[in-house]
Formats: structure tokens, sequence, C-alpha cells
């Protein structure tokens, strides 16, 4: 193995760690909400609201408004139907769109189907899971970047590399909120992937009823620490 | 923590992705990728390498490798989305099958071999067939996909300096009628409008155009702006139901070949209830009618040249009483009601209209005629040349605007004007540095009589770069066998092994697009620049300096002076005192470096988005619309009546064959085949056969099925109730996959005006394997 990715692993290691020293704390909750949440109906809203664009800073007020429209027992139910390994490896790298993981019927109907459950999320009796809510629902052509599946092999191999994912935990003094570690174009309406059943187990947050997620988390743009010389503009 | 369980779980998570979605592994942050070393990563723009919508990215490096794609937010023409294929497009880099090295053929074997060697013989052979040929024996077929220096220095070394016009590009069977279509009604090239009307319009029509597929980010722009306004219509006028038809809030479906009588009744629609607007029509607008039953092409050394005759607006009335809403009924299958709706749409003085189009009115043997008819039913009303009303022709190419309408690598182009014309040889000449009498004033082959010359010895030797003709040209096996012959010699510049490197001669090794400098032109006027981002593999090299290398080789040193730092930049400088007019300036190379792409006719530092209208267009006189593309400053109307197809279903070959696009596959698959997620979506080709007729045949979904016509046949699986569905008596065939080469079942006739062959129409029989 090289030098490098063993370095990676390592990280990863220790990632694993802390994250299975939470698990431990958390798994009564986990097992617990199993029971009671999982085989509910449980919607964001009883329709669908006017969706527009949800985006982190130049129109925050879709995001405020959609946060309000969340039932409170969507923000608080949770599930361990999903894992992060499984998120990514949807993904050829962090923040592509993901292909979809389940049959889809054609012909389909390219504005409608996909967000009839994609845009609200909740308990899915057909494929037993809770859904993952898209964070920009008001994109309706789900299929221009999402597609199924129907083959494994490959045409050709391919040598594919990209950068690691963001990892978990980056908060700079123990207990502080940690930044968002990712891009944030298409995604910045925090609440889709960070509350409610249908996200991630690893990256849901444990106060899901505030609102005010970016009061908290800031992105992280920049790895340099602050100089003085660097600041000016040339 | 070992490599084997993360290849372990990749692969299983892919299986069972493909189940189900409920599998669960530990909480591990794994991705489905390998990592690179450094963590960082540094975002570059750069226009997407696929269609012609000319999105632009943002590529994500992180050392010397592509890793990420995101949207570019500052490109008015995605305003940061993309669609599946430029999402994963720098994965294209990375087949671990690409060509690196120069190959050469070497008793019967491909061989690798050093590239100097390899140029020195493409340099050599050419040079030894222009002696014992003569110099029309030598060509070059380029392509839409070119940057627009490639285009540029393979027209500055066949026209200019060998002196022959054999060059065309792959453009010509994609765009060819676009532009005829654009030279008779308007006498320039290229739309009057711009993306901008996708937000404006308050009716879209679609002719022949799965836009939802084709050109998804242009769709979803026009789903945001029904979305926000609730009276925006999408009517999809179409031969086949596709996720354009369903996404539509009219979906029409004609027989094909008859959106030329649909065209003429809508006109007569709008004619018979007085929805003209006369205001325009009288300043604006003149009326012509060229030549009739204009023939098919089909034939070696087939000549036409059209004549246009001007005639008066009671002469278009008269013509057009063959058109009546109840006639085209019978011939087209779409109701008399629908029509007038149409006729209606476009009529309504309070809505503004937006007409797109691409291959489904391009590749048609009347291609030329149904550009001018669709263009009159927007002259008509005079909705042109306005914010929100535009016929708008879309492109299937990134630069096929770029390089080949505008640099014109084409037979009888030159970068400005024809080669028949004293003064635009002139010009060529005097910025080439060459002299005038080696610029031939006559054109010699346009790509379906270029490969017909290949076949029959005129073309000896043949340089094709970033094309797969011999998965592309129709009527396919003649030109397959042909390029084999004994005698022809073909050098072929690629990335990835295709059937067209399979039959080459030479193979060099090329750069893809963001491995080198370049430039690509959009659908809307619009150039965009890239910087090289990432290194170029092996000996590969960018075709421009492939091009460069072997006309030094042939002596033209002269002519193609430029260093290798500054190559790209100073070819831009060269080409652009071509343009150097207000009605096609160019954009400075400094801004193009800058900017997510800009707009010709760029302008004292503006661009322009709508053509021929003096508010918007600084070549414009007067104070309204102002069309100076010809000589009576009017758009021409142009009485053009409906004609058959060149082969028609008949009793013995009873269905229609209709070939293109999918979604996730870009033309032959070249490229997208190589990118995981996309192949695995669509892992090959496939017949849509309307569930009638595979019912009343008994051919059940995913049954093999023979399609032959009278060129060749191909087996393939048969899918019903797929993605998209053709009406009753007709199949359609994606062409991306080389395991089934439809070509050699479809036809070669074409336009005869714009010589651009029709993949949409011929007839087969079906049979059950």
């Amino acid at each position: 193995m090289e030098k490098p990715e063993h370095k990676v692993d390592q990280k990863v290691g220790k990632v694993f760690l802390i994250f299975a020293g939470i698990c431990i704390v958390a798994l009564p909750l986990i097992v617990f909400s199993a029971f009671s949440s999982e085989p509910q109906e449980m919607e964001m809203g009883t329709t669908v609201a006017e969706t527009r664009d949800m985006d982190f800073d130049d129109n925050g007020k879709a995001i405020f408004e959609n946060y309000d429209r969340i039932s409170k027992d969507y923000l608080e139910g949770t599930s361990t139907g999903r894992t992060l390994s499984e998120y990514y490896s949807r993904r050829q790298f962090a923040g592509s769109p993901p292909f979809i993981p389940h049959k889809v019927k054609e012909p389909d109907l390219a504005r409608v189907e996909c967000l009839a459950c994609h845009a609200r999320g909740g308990w899915t009796q057909e494929l037993k899971i809770n859904t993952p809510i898209t964070p920009h629902p008001e994109q309706v052509a789900c299929r221009q970047c999402h597609i199924s599946m129907t083959e494994a092999k490959l045409f050709a191999e391919n040598d594919w590399m990209s950068v690691a994912p963001p990892r978990l935990g980056r908060a700079s003094l123990p207990g502080a909120p940690p930044p968002v570690p990712h891009e944030l174009q298409m995604r910045g309406n925090c609440i889709a992937c960070h509350v409610g059943p249908g996200t991630v187990a690893a990256i849901r947050v444990e106060h899901p009823s505030r609102g005010n997620c970016r009061q908290c988390h800031v992105p992280l743009t920049n790895a340099q620490p602050f100089s003085r010389k660097r600041n000016t503009i040339n | 923590m070992d490599i084997t369980r993360r290849k372990f779980i990749k692969s299983a998570a892919m299986q069972s992705a493909v189940a189900s979605a409920a599998v669960l592994f530990p909480g591990i942050t794994f991705g489905a990728w390998k990592n690179v070393a450094s963590g960082g990563i540094e975002w570059k723009k750069t226009p997407c390498r696929f269609c012609g919508t000319g999105c632009s990215l943002l590529v994500g490096v992180s050392g010397d490798r592509a890793v990420a794609v995101k949207g570019d937010p500052n490109c008015s023409v995605n305003k940061g989305l993309c669609c599946v294929k430029g999402y994963h497009s720098v994965q294209i880099l990375y087949g671990k099958d690409r060509v690196t090295k120069a190959l050469v053929r070497k008793n019967g074997k491909m061989v690798e071999t050093p590239l100097k060697e390899a140029l020195d013989l493409v340099a050599s052979k050419m040079q030894e067939t222009i002696k014992s040929h003569g110099k029309d024996a030598v060509a070059m077929y380029g392509s839409g996909q070119w940057s627009i220096t490639d285009g540029y220095v393979s027209s500055k070394l066949f026209k200019g300096c060998i002196g022959t016009n054999n060059l065309e590009a792959n453009a010509r069977v994609c765009m060819a009628s676009a532009v005829t279509g654009f030279l008779t009604s308007f006498g320039l090239d290229e739309p009057m409008g711009c993306y901008d009307d996708i937000d404006q319009a308050d009716v879209f029509i679609t002719w022949g155009n799965n836009m939802a597929e084709m050109h998804p980010v242009l769709f979803s722009r026009m789903l945001a702006n029904r979305k926000s306004k609730s009276h925006v219509k999408i009517i999809d006028l179409a031969t086949r139901t596709t996720r354009s038809s369903q996404a539509a809030d009219k979906s029409i479906i004609f027989n094909p070949q008859t959106d030329l009588a649909l065209a003429n009744s809508i006109c007569y629609e709008i004619i018979r209830n007085d929805w003209v607007n006369w205001d325009f029509v009288k300043k604006h607008v003149s009326f012509h009618k060229g030549k009739t039953n204009i023939g098919y092409g089909t034939q070696d050394h087939f000549k036409f040249k059209d004549k246009a005759e001007t005639v008066d607006f009671e002469a278009y009335k008269a013509f057009l009483a063959d058109y009546t809403p109840e006639k085209v009924e019978k011939l087209s299958g779409v109701p008399a009601k629908d029509i007038k709706y149409l006729a209606a749409l476009y009529g309504d003085p309070d809505k503004k209209v937006t007409s797109y189009w691409c291959m489904g009115m391009n590749q048609h043997t009347r291609g030329t005629w149904i550009n001018n008819l669709v263009y009159n039913c927007h002259l008509l009303v005079g909705k042109i040349s306005t914010p929100g009303n535009s016929p708008f022709s879309l492109t299937g190419q990134p630069s096929a605007c770029g390089t080949v309408r505008e640099v014109g690598t084409l037979t009888h182009k030159l970068p400005k004007g024809v080669v028949m014309k004293e003064g635009a040889r002139k010009l060529a000449a005097k910025i080439w540095d060459v002299p005038v009498e080696n610029i031939d004033p006559k054109p010699t082959y346009h790509t379906v009589e270029m490969f017909r010359a290949l076949d029959r010895g005129d073309i000896r030797f043949m340089w094709i770069q970033v094309t797969n003709p011999m998965v592309t040209m129709p009527n396919l096996n003649r030109y397959r066998n042909g390029a084999k012959k004994d005698g022809r010699f073909l050098v072929v510049s690629e990335i990835y092994p295709t059937p067209t490197y399979d039959v080459a001669d030479v193979v060099l090794p090329s750069a893809l697009w963001i491995e080198r400098e370049g430039f690509f032109g959009n659908s809307e006027r619009r150039t965009q620049h890239n910087e090289q981002i990432v290194p170029m593999p092996g000996d590969c090299m960018s075709n421009t300096w492939q091009i460069i290398e072997v006309a030094r080789r042939m002596g033209f040193e002269k002519q193609f002076p430029w260093p290798p730092e500054t190559y790209i930049e100073d070819i831009w400088n060269e080409y652009i005192q071509f343009h150097d007019n207000p009605k096609h300036r160019m954009a400075p190379y400094k801004e193009l470096q800058e900017k997510s792409g800009l707009q010709w006719p760029y302008v004292n530092g503006l661009e322009t988005k709508w053509r021929y209208n003096a508010k918007y267009d600084p070549a414009a006189e007067g104070d309204s619309f102002d069309f100076y593309g010809k000589p009576d400053r009017r758009a021409w109307i142009w009485l053009r009546p409906y004609e058959p197809a060149a082969e028609s279903p008949d009793s013995e070959y009873p269905f229609w064959l209709n070939t293109g696009r999918v979604l996730e596959h870009w033309h032959t698959g070249s490229m997208t085949r190589r990118v995981p997620v996309l192949h695995r979506a669509v892992p090959e080709a496939y017949v849509e056969i309307n569930p009638d007729d595979a019912d009343r045949m008994g051919i059940t979904n995913g049954a093999k099925v023979k399609i032959s016509s009278r060129r060749g046949s191909v087996t393939m699986k048969a899918n019903i109730n797929g993605r998209g569905r053709p009406p009753q008596g007709m199949v359609f065939v994606p062409f991306f996959d080389e395991s089934y080469l439809i070509n050699e079942v479809t036809l070669d006739a074409f336009c005869p005006i714009s010589k651009q062959a029709d993949y949409k129409k011929c007839a087969v029989k079906l049979e059950r394997v």
C-alpha cells in the first residue's frame, strides 16, 4: 500500500474510534428510535410547499421557510437506515450527484415522480426505508443529473481518483460547533441532509429543532491562517 | 482497516445499489474512489466537453489530477448547474485504455512508435500522395469538437498552404442544414437570439428536439421559467414520445417528414386569421421561392444548385392554399385543431414564442427547407430578435459553431466568406501570408461525397481528428470498406481505441480538452476559453500542435511560426483579424481568459445578445430591425413545399428507422462509455419498439430483434415501454454503441442544399431472432 493512503486510513481509523464511542453512547437512543419512528408515515408537511432556490447565503429566507414547514416529529426523527459509506458509494467524488439506488419506472414523468418522495421525505413502505430529502427541490428535472444503474460491469477500467471525503468532527475546540466542510452549491439547505430519519446517522445533528444552523456552523473556505500580508488585494 | 475491506465495500455497495436501497454497512467514511495524496482542491473554469449548450464547469484540481466538477455560477448559460455527463466529464481523462503513444501499422499490425517518427511519416505520406495523385487526393476530416485553433490551423494548412479544399468536419452531418437555413433566410450564419430568451418566453415550441435528454441544462431552465410563471407553456412537436413530451404541456406527434407541411399549415392559419404582423412584414420581410423536386443525393457525384426567385405576398398566400389544416391532418396525422392551436400560439400578439430544434430538423433531406419554414412562422408574426421571441437552432457539439461554422472548416468556406469569392480568397491569403493563387476557388467534396471519393480512390490520404466516422457515417458498410481498401492511408488522432482507430494506418495520441489550452464556441455565439488544467499523459499532444508539426515538416515553417508557450494566444490573435467588423467581432484573448464565455459580435467591450435589432446590435442601422445579412436588408420568407422522404416504409420494409442519442451517452460513446456511472446506467444500445407493434409481432422486452434495411442489418435487444416510445410503424435506435452499428442500416441520402445526411428516416423490417 502506498504511504499517503496509509496515512489517510490512520486518520479514518481515529475518526472511526471516536465515532464508535459516540455510537456506544447513542446506541440505546438509536435502537429506541428505530422501533418508534421507522414504521410510521412521517412527512415534512401534508403538501409539498412551493419550492424555490434554497441557497445558503443568497436566498436564506427559503431555508427558514422550509424549516418552518417541517413537522417537529420529522425534525426529531432518527433511524439507522443510512450510513456514510453507503452515501459515498453512490458518488464519484464528494459532491457529485449520486446515482439512483432503486428501480425507477419508465417512461418516467420527468417532473413529478422523484419529488413526490424526495421533496418531503418520510417512510417508504415499498423500499422499507426513510426517504432522503433533496437539498435542491427547486430543480425539477431530477434525472438530468441522477440516473439509475442497470449494469455492474464496466466498458473499460477507469483510473479515477478524487480527494478524500471531509473528515467528521472538525471542531476547533472540544465541544465547539464544527464548520461546514463541504461545498455549498446546490447543498445550502442544511436541514435536508443533516436532520430527520432519512439522513445519514453519522452526520445528523443532535439538536434538530434549532432552525438557524448558520449561527454556529460556518463554511470552511480557507485552510490558511490569517496573515496581514495575504489580506491585501494586489 | 485494509484495502481488501475497502474493495469489498465498494463492490458490495455497487451490487446492493442495483438491487435495493436498504443495505447496511458500518458507519465508516469510505468513498467509492481511490484518494489522491493531497486533500486540497483548486477550482478552474472550462466549457464542458460534451454538447453545444456550452455550460461552464469548475473543475476541481488536486495536484496534477482533475478530481471533481461543479457548475460555474458565473456563467449565464448554466448558472451553476450541469447535467450528469458534465458532472462526471473529467473521468474521461482516466480510462485505462487511453491512447498515450503513437501507433503505426507495420505489416498489418499496429506498433508503438516514437511520436516524432509517426509525425515524419504523416508528413512524408501526405507529400508522396500529393506528388503521385495530386493535391486533391489528400483530405482532412475534423469535427465540431475541435478546439477553434485546431480548425484554424487545419484550414490554413489545407486551403492556404497545400491548396486543396478537401477539408470537412463532422458538423456537416450535424449542423449544415442550420447553416444553410440561416444563410438562405438571413444571409448570415448563427442565431439572432440567446439563452436569455428561455427566461423571457411565454411559449416554447420544440421541433423534433428531445431537450430533456439532449440539452438538459437548457430544458431545466425552461422548466424553471414555467414554474415561476403559471402561464408558460411547453409544446413538444415530435415523431416519437420522449421525456421532453412527458414534461411538456402538450405533446404532438407527426408522421416523419411532414414537419414541412405542418409549418406551412401554421403559416396558412396565421394568414387566414390575419394574425400577420403587417408592420413588421411590410418593412422587414421579402418573399422568395426556389427549385422544387430537388432530389436526395444518393448517387455519387450528385450536384444541385438552388436558384432564388423573388415573389410577392399574394404568391406566398396562393402557395399556402395546399396546406389547410384539414389537408395537412391527413398527411401528418396531426389533428387540424392542434395545428390551429399551434398557429394561435405563434399568432397571439401577447405571447412571446421561442422555437427550439436540433437534429430532428437538421438531419433531414429537406433540412434547409424546414429551417426556412420555421423561420417563416416567426417572421410572419414578427417574433424574432427580441427577448423571448426567438427561432433558435441548437447545436450538438461543443464547438460546431465556434470551430466549424465560424472558422469555416468546410470545403466551400474560408474563415471569412467562401472560396468562390475573390475578395474572401484575397483576405485569407493576406492574413495567412500565402500567394492568393494557392487558394482554390472551386469547392471539392462535402462529407458524404468525401468518403465516397475515398471509396472510389479519388482521395488516397485522409487525416481524421476528434471524430469517429466508422461509427457515424450513414450507409456505413460502403464507407468502412472504402477506407480499408489498398492504397488508402488513414491518420487518426484519438484518445481511445474506436472503430475508426481500428482502420487507421497511423494513430496520433491527442490531448483532451483540459489537458491543453483552447477555445470552444457554443450555440448562442458564445466563445469560451480554457487554460491547460492538468498535464497531458504520455506522448499526447494537442491537435493544433500535431497539425503545426506536420505543416512544418512539409515546409510551411513561415505560416506556422508560433512558439509552444503562446501558440494558442498567437493563433487567436491571427484568427480574429478575419472577423474584425461589428457584425462578427470576437472578444480579445485576455477577456476570454477571465470571463466564462463572451458572445460575439463583441463590440466596444459589450456582448450582443440579440442581432438584427438596433436596440441591441451595434451592426444594425436605423431604430428598429435591420436584417443586414441580405442585400435587401430584409429577412426572407421562403415558399418551400412538402416533399416526401428519400425512402419511406413499404410492404417489404414496413418500419421507419429513427436514430439518435440518450442522456447518458454522447455521440459514439467513446468518451462517456469510459465513465463508470454513465456506462452502468446505459450499458448497451437497444431498439425501441411501439408496444402494439411488439405485441402483434410477439416481441417481448429484451428479446433479440433483427433490424434490416436495403443496406445492412443489426441484431439487438428490444426495448418496449422504455424511456422513449415510437409510434406504431417506427423504431428508434441510439447510435452510441460500437457493438451495434446502426449506421450500417441507415441511408446516405442528404439535403441537396446543405449536403447534411438524414439519420432520422429510412425504411427497415424487423424479425424476431
